[in-house]
């Protein structure tokens, strides 16, 4: 238990700073501290039945758009004043979750594995299909907006009281789906994905443990799309698009499905990333895409794995460990550079208005990039692309062998 | 009368260049149990390769070259990702493969942009094939439907009548015992993914040109194949075809259907209450034909949970 007492002033410690964080920041980072919070939500729903029961979901999306909804109509009821409080209104689009969560989870339960991960998807793109038809339910393109009411004397007016309603939620939200991990069946949604036929052979409901899995995965997407709705103040059918399903497995599984807080950490990350680097580059996408096939190919236990790496690492080789981190974080950053470069300077090659000004027969003209202009056909603005990523190729091939006859001499 | 003849083609139509897709994808995961979920990847990488091979060589080079590019690339995702994290077990590899067909989309919207781009047929094969009625069917529908049942053709003879089809049947149900028998299994894997993506990518190259080709068509035939190896029975060939042939009949009939289930329940009388519930009970057919496959999977799934032709597990 050594390792609890640890981590829980450490746990104190982060609630402590995120109840802080609006004396910190401006409001736009509170407000993207708010998507954070939400995208960390989402994908601990998420990774409860992917990463514990072992189903992966590729269609998520309809129990966070539908969560969203429902809060929207809940919002919206008896004339604009709401069905419940604004603090509580959460619980419409929980509710919703759960309920819709039982229904598609009975289908998809049906099946494991590779047919379920195909169900799931089906049921998300079967909504994102609907809903623009369905003009009442979804509001068609445009969608529905709703207002925050006041109520238990605040009135949700600034982005600090939107950000304590978030962060109030999304920690007992956290809190509770820490505490299934705990309960019976929690226990056995673990056992679901370890070995479902001895399961059964034990005499375990194996469908309707399945299905409940689901269901509490919908209840905290259900929550997670609601939180959106109360924070953005509206809801559109591109909730269900299968951007919103990807986002969420790519970032779960970037910070690790193997430990509880790695999906919410990932999340976190990505979101904030996502928000930091929007205006800079078109290509977000592209790296997020692209660091979760590393992740799933190099590091298969996510960023969170890394962290027991690096600690396994020091344990072994002591103080002979810091060369090898520096090492790597070298290279590594040496690859990123120009990986990066050579994203962006494509992506500016192709863009409408690079291709607008480049005429036939002339010569090409140059691309702007880090402040600097940069010709096409010159060998300089190449050998800068290859050059670290040369470098870094070099240097990351150094380390790990070096790692690898440091590791074995400490082994005899 | 014409629009039930030119219904019933286009849906068969539709329905062969499905299968071209999906026979790739139910050969794979019946050799090794993998789901790609860039599968549909290389179906839009073969659309993208021909646009842009079109220019340069003609159109029939560029849909060759399309195919075996699309295939190339098939062999070089199972060599160098697939391989390295087999054994991480199934779910590993699903969403390695997930995140491939995410990188695919992303670097086309990177390299052509959001938008559909021009890539159309060749005027010499824009014709009309024959006249029904007062309507013309082009004949670039029926050599899209000819092609896939050429490829059939070819893919079942080679399948059932060749060495290299008895290998790879043995391997499907038998690895290691093909192994044992002296046969490069992993080379067999990779020749099977190539010739799954080239299919992928054949159907593509002549696809993208009479639809649209823009980077959203992996994700759209993507779920529609996936539906159709699920109704099929995943990794039955016979399944897909029966699948692909079904669904594709469905939609193109929903389509011209504007008929809704309010008039249905007009006929026990009970129309005004339909309408005035609204919601689905009112919504017309022919903007429901997108829904329809899914709702068949659901059905199938309900009834025959292993898919039509499915075996029992």
């Amino acid at each position: 238990m050594a390792h609890m007492r640890t981590s829980i002033p450490l746990l104190l410690g982060g609630v402590a700073v995120l109840v802080a964080l609006p004396l910190l920041l401006s409001a736009g980072l509170l407000n993207a501290s708010v998507q954070m919070l939400i995208a960390a939500l989402f994908a601990s729903a998420y990774s409860l039945l992917s990463g514990r029961a072992g189903m992966l979901s590729f269609g998520h999306a309809a129990y966070f758009g539908v969560g969203a909804f429902a809060t929207v109509h809940a919002m919206n009821a008896l004339n604009g004043t709401g069905l419940l409080p604004t603090p509580l209104l959460p619980l419409a689009g929980a509710g919703a979750g759960l309920a819709f969560g039982v229904v598609a989870g009975w289908f998809a339960t049906q099946r494991t594995g590779t047919a379920f991960a195909m169900i799931t998807l089906a049921i998300a793109e079967l909504l994102h299909a609907l809903a623009p038809q369905l003009r009442g339910w979804f509001g068609g393109e445009s969608g529905i907006s709703t207002m925050r009411m006041p109520a238990w004397g605040l009135n949700f007016g600034s982005t600090t009281q939107v950000y304590y309603l978030t962060l109030a939620w999304v920690l007992a939200a956290l809190a509770l789906l820490y505490f299934h991990t705990l309960t019976p069946p929690g226990r056995l949604t673990l056992a679901l994905r370890e070995n479902e036929h001895r399961l059964r052979f034990l005499g375990y409901d194996v469908h309707g443990l399945g299905v409940s899995a689901f269901a509490i995965s919908g209840l905290f997407s259900g929550l997670a799309g609601a939180l959106q709705v109360v924070s953005n103040e509206s809801a559109n059918y591109v909730v269900f698009d299968a951007g919103v399903s990807a986002s969420v497995v790519l970032n779960s599984y970037i910070g690790g499905v193997t430990a509880f807080l790695g999906p919410a950490l990932g999340a976190a990350l990505m979101t904030f990333f996502g928000y930091a680097v929007s205006d800079a580059t078109q290509a977000w996408l592209l790296y997020q895409g692209v660091i979760f096939v590393l992740v799933m190919m190099f590091m298969p236990d996510g960023l969170v794995g890394l962290l027991a790496v690096i600690g396994r690492l020091v344990r072994t080789l002591g103080i002979r460990a810091a060369p090898l981190m520096a090492g790597w974080l070298l290279a590594g950053l040496l690859l990123v550079a120009g990986g990066v470069f050579l994203v962006e300077l494509v992506q500016r090659l192709c863009s409408q208005d690079y291709r607008a000004m480049a005429r036939v027969g002339e010569a090409w003209p140059a691309v702007r990039l880090l402040g600097r202009e940069w010709l096409p056909a010159a060998a300089g603005t190449w050998a800068t692309v290859l050059l670290p990523l040369a470098a870094g190729g070099g240097l990351l091939a150094m380390v790990h062998g070096a790692q690898r006859r440091w590791l074995t001499e400490g082994a005899k | 009368m014409d629009a039930l003849v030119f219904a019933l083609l286009n849906g068969v139509i539709y329905g062969l260049l499905l299968f071209m897709v999906s026979a790739g994808l139910t050969l794979i995961f019946g050799m090794m149990g993998v789901l790609n979920f860039a599968h549909a990847s290389f179906y839009m990488l073969g659309a993208y390769f021909a646009y842009a091979l079109q220019g340069l060589v003609g159109f029939a080079p560029a849909v060759v070259l399309a195919t075996v590019l699309a295939g190339a690339v098939g062999a070089g995702v199972e060599r160098f990702f697939l391989r390295r994290v087999h054994r991480h077990g199934h779910a590993h590899e699903l969403l390695l493969t997930f995140g491939l067909s995410f990188i695919v989309a992303e670097t086309i919207k990177l390299l052509f942009g959001n938008q559909p781009v021009d890539y159309r047929i060749p005027p010499a094969l824009d014709v009309a094939a024959f006249v029904v009625g007062s309507q013309q069917y082009p004949a670039y529908r029926l050599l899209m439907g000819g092609v896939a049942l050429a490829m059939f053709a070819v893919l079942y003879l080679l399948l059932t009548r060749t060495r290299v089809g008895i290998i790879v049947r043995s391997a499907i149900y038998k690895p290691r015992m093909v192994e044992a028998l002296g046969h490069n299994v992993q080379l067999v894997f990779m020749g099977v993914f190539a010739v799954g993506a080239a299919l992928a990518g054949l159907a593509g190259a002549i696809a993208g040109a009479f639809y649209t080709t823009s980077p959203n068509m992996a994700l759209e035939i993507g779920v529609m194949v996936f539906v159709v190896v699920v109704v099929g029975g995943l990794g039955s060939l016979g399944g897909a075809m029966l699948a692909s042939l079904l669904i594709g009949v469905m939609t193109s009939f929903a389509v011209g259907v504007d008929r809704s289930l309010a008039d249905l329940f007009a006929v026990v009388g009970a129309r005004d209450w339909a309408e005035g519930v609204g919601g689905l009970l009112t919504l017309k057919l022919s903007s429901l034909a997108a829904t329809l496959p899914f709702a068949l999977m659901l059905l199938v799934l309900l009834v025959r949970p292993s898919g039509l032709m499915g075996s029992k597990n």
